[in-house]
C-alpha cells in the first residue's frame, strides 16, 4: 500500500482520478476528496460535471456496500463527511452556474418525540448524497415545520419518530400543509422505528424510508422524478 | 494538508470488500479460554455427599466390566473386589488412581500446530455432531448418512472458525460396509480438515487402525509423548461397562492417546429420575472407567464425559434442552472439578426434526449450561438434530454461530482504558451519538459479534430479500462454504502412505455388516 500512500493525485489522468476519488470516499479521506475536486475544476471540468460522476457515483458505491453489509455505519459516516467537503467547495459554483442543486430537505423529529439517531443518521446520508438538509431537531411542532418551509423552500419535508404515541403527530402536519394548499410544493418522506408503509399512506406522506440508505435513495428519486415531470 | 505520515488510502472499495470478505484472516482462535469462574449449583457439602454416594455404589454395588477377563485381572490386581464380571471397588480406590496419575490438562496436537488444542482447565473445545445415522437438508430432507455428507462435514467444521476441533463419527456413513467405514472417516478427517479429530471406538482394531492412521500422519514416535487421537468410550449404564468400548478404551490409553469416558445416561431410563441421582450414578461409572484407563496406562489422558439427559415418561421418548439436564451437568462438571479431570458434555442439543423454534430453544437451554458450567470438551456442538439421530446441515451452520457467540461470551469485561471508553463519554457528552466518535471508529468493527445467520434487516428489507428464515440463509451459506472450499495441503508422502494403509486394511478383509 506505500505507493497508494504516495500517491500524487496531479499525476492521474481524468479518469484514474475519478476512480481514485470513488475510493478516498469510500476510504472516508475528507481532504483527499477536497483535493481531487479541485484538480478537476482546474482542468476545466463543471462544478455539475465533478459533482456527478465524482461525487455522487462515489457516494452511490458507498450506500451500495452499506446496503449490502460491507461498510459500517461510523465508515458511511466518514464517508458522507468526504463528501460535504468536496460539496463545501462546489456548492457556491453551483449556485453561480445557476445549476439545480440536487436538492435541499427540511428534517425534524416531531413534537413529543426526543429521539433523534436515526434522523441524524438520515440527515448525515442525505448530506452525502448531495442534499442541503436543514435539521430542525428534536420535538418539533407543526408550527415550526411550516416556518422552516417558509423560509428554506426545500424540496423534501423529512419526518422522524420512535414511538407511536408521537407518529399520529406526522398526520397533524401534513393537515397543517393541506389548509394552507402547499401540501404538494414539497415531497414528504416520513420514517422510523414502528411506521411502515401503510402508516405512510394513510397519514398521506409521499413515502416511508424505512432505513437511512433508503432514505437517501428515495429523496434523490422522488426530487428526479418530480422534476422530469414539471 | 495533513502532516500525517500515517497510510491514509486503504485501497478503497475493493480492498474493504476483500478484506470483510474474507473473514479467515482474523487469527485462529484455537479454543475458547473462559474468562470467568464456572457457574455451580450445588454446595461443597451437597458434592461431597454425592460422591460418598457414588463410592457407596461403586463398593455395595459394583460396576460389571462384561467379556474382558484382562480387565477384571488389571483391577483386581489394583485392590478391586471382583465377584464374576462385578467389580467392587473399596470407597475411595477409584479416585485414588485416577488421582494418582490422570492429567488435570493436556494438549491434543493438530497436524496444524495453530490448531492445538488445550482440553482442560478453563479451555472450551467445540467439536461437531457425533454419531448419526441420518442427516437432513432443506434440499433433500431425512435420509441415511453417505460417505459424501460425511466428507461434507468434515468440510464444514474445518470452515467453520468457532468449532475448534474435526470430532469423529460427525455421521455415520450407512453407504460403507461397518467394518471399513471407520477408515475412510479418519482419512476423512486428516485430508480435509487440519484440526484435532477422533478415532473410532465400534471395535477395538477399528481403535488400533484409527491410532495407526495418526501414526502415519504425525510419526510413530510422536504419539509416545503427544495426545493426536481422541476415542470415545461410552459407558452401557446402568452399571456396564462392554467388551467393546473397553477394548476401544485399552487400544488408545496403550497408545498413549486420550479416552473420553460418557456414562450416557437418560434419566428415567438409564438412571434415577432425580439430579442428584443421575449425578451419582454418572461419577460413579465414570470414576469406574477413568480408573480402568489409568490402570491400562497410567498418565493417558481421561476426559471424564456425561451425556444426561432426561425422557418423556409419557412415552419414553428423550427429552432435551429441559431444565434438570442442565443441573446434572452443572453438578457433573463441578464434580470433574474436584475430581480433577477435564470434562465433557452438553452441545447444541434437541428433540426437534428440523432447524426450527424447538431447536434453537433447547440448543440455547443447552449451549449456555455448557459453557457457563466450565464444560472442557463439547461433542455435539453443531448440526444435532432429533435426539442424535439426525445431524442437520442447516442447523450446523446456525449452531456453529452460536458456538461463535460464546467464545466472545467468556472473554468476560475489558476493563483496560480502552474497555471503560471513559475519554469517550467525556468528549461525546449529552444527547450526540456515538457512531462517528473516534473511540467508535477504532473500535467498530470488532465491537460486537457479528452473526452470520442471524438477519436484522428491516421488515422491508427482510421482505424484498425473500422472506427467509434462518434454516433457508443457513442453507445458503453452507452451500457457498462448500463450494469454495480448499482442502489444507497435505504432506504427498503422508497422503500415499495413508492411501496404502486404507487399501491395505481394506482389501485384508471381505466386507462385512457388524
Amino acid at each position: 500500500m506505500s505507493d497508494e500512500q504516495e500517491l500524487d493525485l496531479t499525476s492521474l489522468d481524468d479518469a484514474e482520478l475519478v476512480e481514485q476519488m470513488h475510493n478516498d470516499l469510500y476510504d472516508g479521506l475528507a481532504d483527499e476528496v477536497a483535493q481531487g475536486t479541485n484538480i478537476l475544476l482546474g482542468r476545466g471540468w463543471g462544478p455539475e460535471k465533478v459533482l456527478a460522476e465524482a461525487l455522487v457515483e462515489g457516494m452511490r458505491i458507498v450506500g451500495v456496500d452499506f446496503r449490502d453489509g460491507i461498510l459500517f455505519v461510523p465508515e458511511v459516516l466518514l464517508a458522507a463527511n468526504a463528501m460535504k467537503r468536496g460539496m463545501a467547495i462546489l456548492r457556491p459554483l453551483l449556485a453561480a452556474t445557476g445549476a439545480k442543486p440536487i436538492g435541499k430537505v427540511v428534517i425534524g423529529t416531531v413534537k413529543g418525540d426526543i429521539h433523534d439517531i436515526g434522523k441524524n443518521l438520515v440527515g448525515m446520508m442525505l448530506e452525502g448524497a448531495g442534499f442541503e438538509v436543514i435539521d430542525l431537531g428534536i420535538n418539533t411542532d407543526a408550527d415550526k415545520f411550516l416556518a422552516a418551509l417558509e423560509e428554506h423552500q426545500p424540496d423534501i419535508l423529512g419526518m422522524s419518530a420512535l414511538l407511536t404515541t408521537t407518529m399520529p403527530y406526522m398526520k397533524t402536519v401534513i393537515a397543517a400543509l393541506k389548509e394552507r394548499g402547499i401540501r404538494d410544493k414539497y415531497i414528504v418522506l416520513v420514517g422510523g422505528a414502528p411506521l411502515n408503509e401503510e402508516f405512510s399512506q394513510a397519514v398521506g406522506a409521499d413515502a416511508y424510508c424505512r432505513d437511512a440508505a433508503v432514505a437517501s435513495e428515495t429523496a434523490k428519486r422522488l426530487v428526479e422524478a418530480r422534476r422530469a415531470a414539471a | 494538508m495533513t502532516e500525517d505520515t500515517a497510510p491514509r488510502r486503504s485501497g478503497g472499495r475493493l480492498a474493504r470488500q476483500a478484506a470483510r470478505a474474507d473473514r479467515s484472516t482474523a487469527a485462529v482462535v484455537p479454543y475458547l479460554t473462559r474468562t470467568m469462574a464456572p457457574f455451580e449449583v450445588v454446595s461443597e457439602e451437597g458434592l461431597a455427599l454425592i460422591e460418598h454416594n457414588a463410592d457407596t455404589i461403586l463398593e455395595q454395588v459394583g460396576i460389571d466390566f462384561r467379556g474382558d477377563p484382562d480387565a477384571l485381572r488389571l483391577l483386581k490386581d489394583a485392590g478391586c473386589d471382583v465377584q464374576g464380571e462385578r467389580v467392587h471397588f473399596p470407597r475411595g480406590l477409584a479416585r485414588t488412581i485416577i488421582q494418582k496419575s490422570a492429567p488435570r490438562v493436556f494438549t491434543q496436537y493438530a497436524r496444524n500446530p495453530a490448531r492445538n488444542v488445550q482440553i482442560g482447565g478453563n479451555a472450551t473445545v467445540f467439536a461437531p455432531n457425533y454419531g448419526s445415522p441420518f442427516v437432513s437438508d432443506l434440499d433433500n430432507g431425512r435420509r441415511y448418512g453417505t460417505i459424501e455428507d460425511f466428507r461434507n462435514l468434515v468440510k464444514l467444521t474445518y470452515m467453520s472458525p468457532n468449532l475448534h476441533h474435526s470430532g469423529g463419527t460427525i455421521c455415520e456413513p450407512v453407504d460403507l460396509p461397518v467394518n471399513k467405514r471407520h477408515l475412510d472417516m479418519v482419512d476423512a478427517h486428516i485430508r480435509y480438515s487440519d484440526k484435532p479429530f477422533m478415532g473410532s471406538v465400534t471395535a477395538p482394531q477399528r481403535a488400533r487402525d484409527s491410532v495407526e492412521m495418526a501414526r502415519i500422519v504425525f510419526g510413530k514416535e510422536y504419539l509416545e509423548d503427544h495426545t493426536v487421537i481422541l476415542g470415545l468410550a461410552n459407558a452401557n449404564s446402568p452399571l456396564v461397562w462392554d467388551s467393546v468400548m473397553l477394548g476401544a478404551a485399552r487400544a488408545y490409553a496403550e497408545a498413549n492417546q486420550a479416552v473420553l469416558v460418557t456414562p450416557f445416561i437418560l434419566a428415567g431410563a438409564m438412571a434415577p429420575v432425580t439430579v442428584a441421582g443421575a449425578a451419582t450414578q454418572t461419577l460413579a461409572e465414570a470414576m469406574a472407567g477413568m480408573a480402568f484407563v489409568q490402570l491400562v496406562r497410567p498418565g493417558a489422558p481421561v476426559i471424564f464425559g456425561s451425556f444426561a439427559s432426561s425422557v418423556s415418561m409419557q412415552s419414553g421418548a428423550p427429552t432435551f434442552g429441559t431444565p434438570e439436564p442442565a443441573l446434572v451437568l452443572y453438578t457433573v462438571a463441578a464434580l470433574a472439578r474436584r475430581l480433577g479431570v477435564p470434562f465433557r458434555s452438553g452441545g447444541s442439543l434437541s428433540a426437534s426434526k428440523i432447524a426450527d423454534a424447538q431447536a434453537a430453544y433447547e440448543s440455547a437451554n443447552t449451549l449456555q449450561p455448557t459453557v457457563l458450567g466450565g464444560v472442557n470438551f463439547v461433542l455435539h456442538a453443531a448440526g444435532w438434530l432429533e435426539g442424535g439421530l439426525t445431524v442437520g446441515y442447516e442447523k450446523f451452520i446456525l449452531d456453529a454461530d452460536q458456538c461463535g457467540m460464546m467464545g466472545t461470551f467468556v472473554r468476560g469485561v475489558d476493563l483496560s482504558e480502552n474497555g471503560q471508553a471513559l475519554d469517550a463519554i467525556i468528549a461525546n457528552g449529552p444527547g450526540n451519538h456515538f457512531f462517528g466518535t473516534a473511540h467508535t471508529l477504532a473500535n467498530f468493527e470488532t465491537a460486537f459479534y457479528r452473526s452470520d445467520t442471524a438477519d436484522n434487516n428491516s421488515y422491508e428489507q427482510w421482505a424484498e430479500d425473500g422472506h427467509m428464515d434462518s434454516a433457508i440463509r443457513a442453507n445458503a451459506i453452507w452451500k457457498k462454504m462448500l463450494r469454495e472450499y480448499e482442502a489444507p495441503a497435505l504432506d504427498p508422502a503422508v497422503d500415499e502412505a495413508l492411501r496404502d494403509f486404507v487399501a491395505q486394511r481394506k482389501a485384508s478383509m471381505p466386507d462385512s455388516e457388524l
